[in-house]
Parts: structure tokens; C-alpha cells; sequence
């Protein structure tokens, strides 16, 4: 059904009312962000996945927008949820507010005009783009405008070379992380343990994902200042990195789910100056 | 000789690991303890779960206790199980376990070759280089001769370190003597003496809200701070410490340590840096700076029956080990001042005490009133002073009391508390203090311990609180368990024309 963003906010207003305690006041709001995802069609199961385990672990306001250009309807459509999440029996609660957004028609392609409404005054904003991303695009440039942080996975791009060779375009314009870079985290600092030996490196052996295996490899050469050849064996996750032949030994992890990555780079602030680099000496010529 | 200098290493750039700490071998004195099993276990337990200590590691508990390697583990599995923070699992356990061992022992063998030998083995089988670290959870009069032992039996590889828990010494005279001896064979910079409320997420946060935060440093002082209150009440009696807290009493047991510690870190200047000396040369200034009006400003009780909670509790005379004509004290309460620039005539009121009505730890700056406010006298009847309370526990956070208008006709004044509550706002889970006190420690970094002249500087004032309570006998008990203590205590503040916090 079509709403506003003013039925929107009146509603949030009542659930907050409406989850105090009886003859209490009402509950405090302790936001520290607001989070954007961006969710085409095709990622709206893995990201509602993701946010299921977000929610109680960032107070924020969450604005889940799902672009449908294609509705003959220039609507918006949307619900709103208000969560607090008790912990560990703890007198604790961490509150969560969800806007799901539906841009129907042609109110797709004017996104920014939407969320910045719904923004919390002075705290850093995060947009959270499902699939690849669609370098020059409207919807793009103006969601960049309003966020702090841009957080993609590279893994989920189709082109991965092309498309990590146009990511440098956005460094300037706003910060990015890429949770495919944080999967690969605990294997440089495992490579990193091999220092000094790897000083004079050329061939860099990864048995994992393909885009893992390219910013591992353009990571490697950037910081050595070298060419470094990359011998790649298709895997889920990464199994197996090796430096002319000397294997790098990560400290032990648990898997880490969809939420646990998105959750740590909704900790970061600061430009990733080291994958930017890693991202910027990127060559498809480079194998 | 040519030195080799070897490259910085481009690889570790950027890399967001906290550096892992070196590899070591942690020897407890006191392994069959209280503290141990509630604190020390759980503690490493949690640093293991989330993957803080290095491969190489090995912890060895010493005590009387006569048991095998395996038993010693069963009952610090059971431990973790009690008291970790974190959900008990098994795998995670197991790392713990393979690298935990047991030596029958007391005291006299702390620098015996067996437990050397012991500890070189486990240099040979786990790898830990020679790193030693020693942790005395032990009583007081264990200190020295352990002390000694290991300072006579020190290796000339790897690294050293020794942890002290509190209390340091009983007076001035002892502190001091401890302190030589303890320098006598280490440097000050391989002793970690620990004050658990250093460690606590709170208290450190004190720091940042200080000096992270512009709007706070320029009226952090004697122009807008009319006084500061500083609590840290207890609901529970002596709890099987009896013998212990007799000889102790609540100055020397949380006031010669925690209660001056918060009032340092209030009081501070901003140090130039986070660094251990920095931060413990600015306590240092306070603390020299750091004076009682009297005898008249200090006030002290010891509880007598009443009720916690409902339920009737003995008074501190009926409890087991405690002397049924006990003078020592159960509470404390005094008006401090710091003779400085900034704190000049500014009074920091303490009050510690045991079965108060409940357990909380907070400091309340008090900020004067504002000067003249336009409204009619009857208007401003629910109108406090401001006042900035951290809550360091149990609720960790900030709150400040501010002045509003009551909506409706006319104007109507009432104080509410914008409350900040750390649970609230960060999806971690607080880690509990010994967690980052140790890691702190196999780190090397000695920020949140207390150096020599801090421990020195706290039992002088302490001496002097004490001094006069050997004339006067007290006429104990003088408060009833349940309530916030004697009628001393609330005269204290009466006569300045203030009054403690209301609950």
C-alpha cells in the first residue's frame, strides 16, 4: 500500500511509545548510525538473512530500500519496525529501528531524495550495496553523495577485474569497504608473519574464490612494489595461500557469518588506504 | 660488528589485529583460590575464545592443593563453566586445557629448581621462550618470601613480569618496604600491580569522556563544579572473609585503593599521551596534591543487623571470623580536597561501605547552579543542580540531570536524566576487567597498573585518615545492614549545606 515518509516516522513514533513499560517513560533512542541497503530484486533473501543477526548488535536506524523501476506505479511502499533486543539477561537493551522501503516506478531512481529524510542528524551514514555496482549510475552517484562509508562484497560482482578497476573512480568521493577484503584479512596477517622471507616474492598460490585471490594478489605486489604471478584453484572459501611455496598459517577462526563481516565494517570509519591501494594497482593485465 | 637492520615490514600496514603478545608461560601462585577460580580462569578463558593469546602459551597453577595435572583442570573447567562471561564450549576449552598444568608446591618452592624445571620443560614443549609471567594470588604475608624466591632464581632469558593483587602493603611503612624489596630484583617496569577497577570499561571511558569530548575539559573545574561524590556501596557482607576483612577494614580494603584511584582519574590533568608513564605521572600529581580538612571529615561505621532485600542479615560482629568486639570498620565515608589550580576548595566526597541498600559504583560531579534564573521560586521546585553521573557499575554509562520544562500552561521546572548506557550503544559485551588487565600485562603494557609512588602517595593519605581512629574508640555498630550508613556520614556533607545523592 502507498505511505509517506511522514506516515512513515508517526508510526516508528507509536511502536517506541507503544514498547515502553506500562506507566513508564518512553525508551531513550542510543543511535550510532544510520545504515542504508540498497537490495535489488535478486538479493532481497541474503539480506534480510544478513540483517536478522545486525539488528541486535548496532543501535541504528536501518533503511532497507528495494529498487522496482519496473512497477507501473510511481509509489513508495513501506513498513517499519521497532526491535529491542534484551541481552544476556542483562538490565540492557540495544533498540534497532527498520524502515523497509519499497521505490516503486520512477521514484526508484530519485533514492537520495528519499533516505535523506529519514537520516539521523550527525551520525555517520553507511550504504550497504547488494550485487555489482552500477558505475555511473544515478541511483549510485546520489546515494554516495549522502553516505560516509560504501560497503560492497566484491564477491557477488560477475566481473570481477573490470569491476574492481572501476571501484577506484569512488575513492575519492567516499569511503568503501569490501567484506571480500575482510574475508582475506587473517591470511595477510598471516602472510605478513612471513616477513622478511616473502621480501623478494613472485608467485602467490591461492586455492579459495576467485576475487580473494586477485586482492590478495594485487595486495601482495602493491605493498612489495613487485609483479606478483597468481596460481589460482577454484574453492568456496579460502583454503590455502602460499608464497613461492611457503605457506601462510592463519590463527584459528570460527567461520564468520554474512552479519559478523557487515557487522565489522559497520566499526570502520577512516579510508582503507591499503586496499585502496591494492584496488588502484589493479591491471587486467595482471596474471 | 655490522648490526643486520631489518626492513619495516609493508605487509602488517593496515592490517586492523591487535598485536598478539609474545609467547609466555603464566605461572599462579594461589591456583586453588577464590580469586582463580572466579576471576583468573573465566578471564583466560575469554581471551582464548576470541583468539587473543599467541599459540605458544602454557599456564602453570602452584598451591598446596595435592592434585594431579588432570584434576586441577577438571576443577577449572568447572570454573570457566561457573564464572566465564562467555558461552562454555567445549573446543575452545580443549586449547585451554592441552596448555594448563599443575605443581603441588607452597610458597618456599617459588624459585625451587623443581619448579624450574618444570617451567624450562614447558619452554621445551610449548614454546614459550623463556617469557615468564607470575601471578601472586596469594595472601599479603606470602609476598616476600615469593618475591625473593623468584628474584633469586631469575633466568637470564626471555622476559619477566610480575602481577600483585592488592592489597599492597598495610600502611606506608610496609608499602614501602615492599616496594624495595620487590625493586631489589625487578625493575618497576616489570611490576603490574593490579587495581581490577583500572580495568574496567567504565573507568577508562572516564578518560575518553574527559578528553575526547571538547565540551566537557572546559568545565571540568572549580568555577563550574560545585563538589563531586564518588560512591562505591556494597550489598553484601564479608562473605566467608571474615578473618581477612577483620585485619583489614573498608580504608585499607577499597579506599586506599579503588576509591583514590577514581579520584585521581577525576582530578587529572590531561596526560600528553596514553602511555603508561603519562597517565600514571598525572594520578601521581593528585595524589601528592591530595588532602583531608580533619578528623571531623572523616567518618567511619560498622553495620549491624538488618535486611538486605527482604531477608534478615546478621550485623558485621555475628559474622564468622570476625571478632565479637570488632572495632574495624565497615564503612567509610570523607571529605577530600585537591590543592591545585583546578580543584582549589572543590570537596570530593567518598563513601564506601559494606550491606548498603545495593551494590553500585558511580561518580557524580555536581555542577554549580546557574546564577540567576528568571523563574518564579515556586517554578523551579523540581529543579537540581546538574549533575553528570558515570555509572561504573552495575549499569556502565553516562547520564546528565538537566533542567525542563514540564509541558502545559506556565512554567514548570523539572530535572530529568538523559541516560547513555553502554549496552545501549555498543553490540559488544564489557569485557571483564582481569581480561584486559592480563592481556594488558602479557602485552607489556603497564598503563592501567599502579606504579610505586602511586601505592606510596595512597597510603600516606590513608595514614593520615587512620591516625586519629587509634585514639577514639568507635561506637560500633551504628548502622543497621540495609540502610546508607551512620548518621556521621550524612552530617559530613550537612555541614557544607549539601547532602549525599538521592537513590
Amino acid at each position: 500500500m502507498a505511505t509517506s515518509l511522514r506516515e512513515l516516522e508517526r508510526e516508528l513514533t507509536e511502536l517506541r511509545a507503544a514498547s515502553a513499560d506500562p506507566g513508564g517513560p518512553p525508551r531513550m533512542r542510543a543511535s550510532v548510525m544510520t545504515h542504508i541497503a540498497w537490495v535489488p530484486e535478486q538479493w532481497v533473501e541474503a539480506a534480510t538473512g544478513t540483517l536478522a543477526g545486525l539488528a541486535e548488535r548496532h543501535p541504528s536506524r536501518t533503511i532497507l530500500l528495494f529498487p522496482r523501476p519496473d512497477d507501473p506505479q510511481d509509489v513508495l511502499e513501506g513498513e517499519v519496525d521497532f526491535r529491542c533486543f534484551v541481552r544476556g539477561g542483562e538490565q540492557r537493551e540495544v533498540c534497532s529501528e527498520v524502515i523497509s522501503l519499497r521505490l516503486c516506478g520512477r521514484r526508484a531512481a530519485a533514492p537520495a531524495s528519499v533516505v535523506t529524510p529519514l537520516l539521523v542528524s550527525d551520525l555517520p551514514v553507511f550504504l550497504r550495496w547488494r550485487g555489482p555496482l552500477p558505475f555511473g549510475a544515478s541511483e549510485l552517484d546520489q546515494l554516495v553523495e549522502v553516505a560516509d562509508r560504501l560497503i560492497v562484497d566484491s564477491r557477488e560482482w560477475p566481473d570481477a577485474r573490470a569491476d574492481l578497476a572501476r571501484l577506484a573512480e569512488l575513492f575519492d568521493r567516499i569511503a568503501v569497504s569490501d567484506i571480500a577484503w575482510a574475508r582475506t584479512q587473517r591470511w595477510r596477517a598471516a602472510v605478513s608473519d612471513l616477513w622478511p622471507d616473502v621480501a623478494e616474492a613472485s608467485v602467490l598460490k591461492v586455492a579459495g574464490p576467485f576475487m580473494e585471490a586477485l586482492l590478495l594478489q594485487s595486495w601482495l605486489g602493491a605493498r612489495l612494489r613487485r609483479d606478483v604471478r597468481l596460481e589460482h584453484q577454484p574453492a568456496g572459501e579460502i583454503e590455502l595461500v602460499e608464497v613461492d611455496s611457503r605457506a601462510a598459517h592463519p590463527t584459528r577462526r570460527d567461520a564468520a557469518t554474512s552479519s559478523d563481516l557487515l557487522s565489522d565494517q559497520l566499526e570502520l570509519f577512516g579510508r582503507e588506504r591499503i586496499y585502496e591501494e591494492a584496488v588502484r594497482s589493479f591491471s587486467p593485465q595482471q596474471t | 660488528m655490522t648490526e643486520t637492520v631489518v626492513a619495516p615490514n609493508p605487509l602488517a600496514e593496515g592490517l586492523r589485529m591487535r598485536r598478539p603478545p609474545e609467547p609466555f608461560a603464566l605461572t599462579i601462585f594461589g591456583a586453588s583460590g577464590d580469586l582463580t577460580q572466579r576471576k583468573l580462569m573465566p578471564a583466560l578463558y575469554s581471551l582464548v575464545f576470541r583468539g587473543l593469546l599467541p599459540d605458544a602459551f602454557a599456564i602453570l597453577g602452584v598451591s598446596r592443593m595435592e592434585a594431579a595435572d588432570d584434576v586441577f583442570r577438571e576443577h577449572m573447567r568447572q570454573a570457566v563453566i561457573d564464572h566465564s562471561r562467555d558461552e562454555f564450549r567445549e573446543d575452545v576449552w580443549q586449547q585451554l586445557a592441552e596448555r594448563l598444568f599443575f605443581v603441588t608446591a607452597d610458597v618456599s618452592a617459588a624459585g625451587s629448581e623443581a619448579l624450574a624445571a618444570r617451567l624450562d620443560e614447558l619452554d621445551e614443549t610449548h614454546g614459550t621462550s623463556g617469557n615468564r609471567v607470575y601471578y601472586l594470588a596469594v595472601p599479603p604475608k606470602a609476598f616476600g618470601p615469593i618475591v625473593t624466591a623468584l628474584g633469586n632464581a631469575r633466568k637470564a632469558s626471555g622476559w619477566t613480569r610480575l602481577i600483585v593483587e592488592k592489597p599492597f602493603g598495610t600502611d606506608l611503612a610496609t608499602g614501602r618496604q615492599l616496594n624495595e624489596l620487590v625493586h631489589r630484583y625487578f625493575e618497576e617496569q616489570e611490576i603490574y600491580r593490579i587495581d581490577h577497577y583500572l580495568g574496567k570499561e567504565t573507568v577508562q571511558n572516564m578518560l575518553v569522556l574527559r578528553f575526547a569530548n571538547g565540551i566537557f575539559e572546559p568545565i571540568w573545574n572549580r568555577q563550574f563544579i560545585d563538589h563531586v561524590q564518588i560512591t562505591v556501596a556494597e550489598s553484601l557482607g564479608v562473605e566467608g572473609r571474615g578473618d581477612f576483612y577483620d585485619e583489614t577494614g573498608a580504608m585499607r580494603d577499597v579506599v586506599q585503593n579503588h576509591m583514590l584511584q577514581l579520584v585521581a582519574l577525576t582530578a587529572m590533568e590531561p596526560p600528553i599521551d596514553f602511555e603508561a608513564e603519562a597517565v600514571r605521572n598525572e594520578k601521581v600529581k593528585v595524589l601528592k596534591a591530595m588532602h583531608t580538612p580533619g578528623p571531623k571529615h572523616v567518618a567511619r561505621g560498622q553495620y549491624g543487623t538488618g535486611f538486605i532485600e527482604g531477608a534478615p542479615v546478621p550485623g558485621y560482629r555475628e559474622e564468622d571470623g570476625v571478632a565479637p568486639d570488632s572495632e574495624t570498620e565497615t564503612y567509610v565515608a570523607a571529605k577530600l580536597y585537591v590543592d591545585n589550580w583546578r580543584w582549589a576548595d572543590t570537596p570530593f566526597y567518598i563513601r564506601t561501605g559494606k550491606r548498603l541498600p545495593r551494590r553500585e559504583t558511580t561518580i557524580a560531579i555536581q555542577f554549580k547552579r546557574a546564577p540567576h534564573p528568571p523563574f518564579e521560586v515556586d517554578d523551579e521546585e523540581g529543579l537540581r543542580p546538574n549533575v553528570l553521573l558515570i555509572h561504573i557499575q552495575p549499569d556502565e554509562g553516562v547520564s546528565l540531570a538537566v533542567g525542563a520544562k514540564v509541558p502545559g500552561q506556565g512554567v514548570s521546572i523539572r530535572t530529568v536524566h538523559m541516560d547513555f548506557l553502554y549496552g545501549g550503544a555498543f553490540r559488544v559485551g564489557l569485557p571483564e576487567a582481569y581480561e584486559r588487565l592480563i592481556l594488558d600485562c602479557l602485552l607489556g603494557d603497564a598503563t592501567l597498573f599502579t606504579r610505586a609512588d602511586e601505592v606510596e602517595e595512597q597510603w600516606a593519605l590513608v595514614d593520615a585518615m587512620l591516625a586519629p581512629w587509634q585514639r577514639d574508640r568507635p561506637h560500633f555498630p551504628n548502622y543497621a545492614a540495609g540502610t546508607w550508613g551512620p548518621h556521621s556520614a550524612d552530617e559530613l556533607l550537612r555541614r557544607d549545606g549539601r547532602s549525599w545523592r538521592r537513590h
